[in-house]
């Protein structure tokens, strides 16, 4: 179970927010400028490490906000939070 | 043994929920509200009426029932500016007391949420989750009230009551 340091909240339980998928890379400007390999790269394939990964979290049974977290994929340490992106 | 706990479901209320800058808010609202509260999660009360701020940029005004026409026509919530929204919902709560000496631990069972009072202050409001669906938790005298969406209100109330045995 996650413990998530919700910046409005304070520390509440993981069963309080809905996953919102990775945090990917800005999208490229241009799509038309990237090559087909990075296109498909930035849509369909998220970061995956043994290490620390971005994160969208929703607080979804909270205060409704939409958090960044960065947590570690092996020992789901979370070093950061912050509303927003 | 049971657990010695009141379970009380109270009659529905005047809710508004109200989104936007708290200046914006105050500005349109003017009197109609009470101060706002100046912590995340608690809440402000004058005359009847209880201010919560329950999320960033976002609030929830409550008041009687009784005073739900008047309310509504003081906050002009079909006419707000488009930075604000203001919007009646008194009919989509159920509420419950859950009052009694120990009533620490049939909350406990309901909601992983930290009541102890140096996290949850006796001005404390806050949505959370109770029995694994949303809820909204106050403090009142001698226990809290906890609010769910009125559709699961029966299935609610027979949660704490077995949660009391």
């Amino acid at each position: 179970m996650l413990l998530i340091d919700c910046p409005f909240c304070g520390p509440r339980n993981e069963t309080e927010f809905t996953y919102g998928g990775p945090a990917l890379a800005p999208r490229p400007a241009d799509p038309g400028a990237v090559s087909d390999a990075d296109w498909v790269d930035w849509v369909t394939v998220p970061p995956n490490p043994m290490g620390p990964v971005e994160e969208r979290w929703w607080h979804s049974r909270g205060c409704g906000a939409w958090l960044t977290i960065r947590r570690h994929t092996v020992t789901h340490e979370i070093t950061e939070v912050r509303l927003g992106r | 043994m049971p657990y010695d706990v009141t379970i009380t479901r109270l009659p529905l209320r005047a809710l508004f929920d109200l989104k936007g800058r708290a200046a914006a808010l105050e500005k349109w609202c003017g009197t109609a509200l009470p101060p706002f509260p100046g912590r995340p999660n608690s809440r402000t009360e004058a005359a009847d009426r209880g201010l919560h701020w329950t999320g960033p940029d976002r609030w929830l005004l409550m008041a009687p029932l009784a005073e739900e026409a008047a309310l509504a026509t003081a906050l002009r919530a079909d006419k707000v500016p488009v930075d604000l929204s203001i919007t009646p919902v008194s009919d989509t709560l159920t509420f419950f007391a859950v009052t009694g000496p120990d009533v620490a631990e049939v909350m406990a069972v309901a909601t992983p949420l930290d009541l102890h009072p140096d996290s949850f202050p006796p001005d404390g409001a806050s949505w959370t989750e109770a029995f694994g669906i949303r809820s909204a938790i106050r403090t009142i005298a001698a226990g809290y009230e906890i609010a769910v969406d009125r559709s699961y209100a029966d299935w609610f109330e027979e949660s704490l009551r077995l949660a009391c045995t």
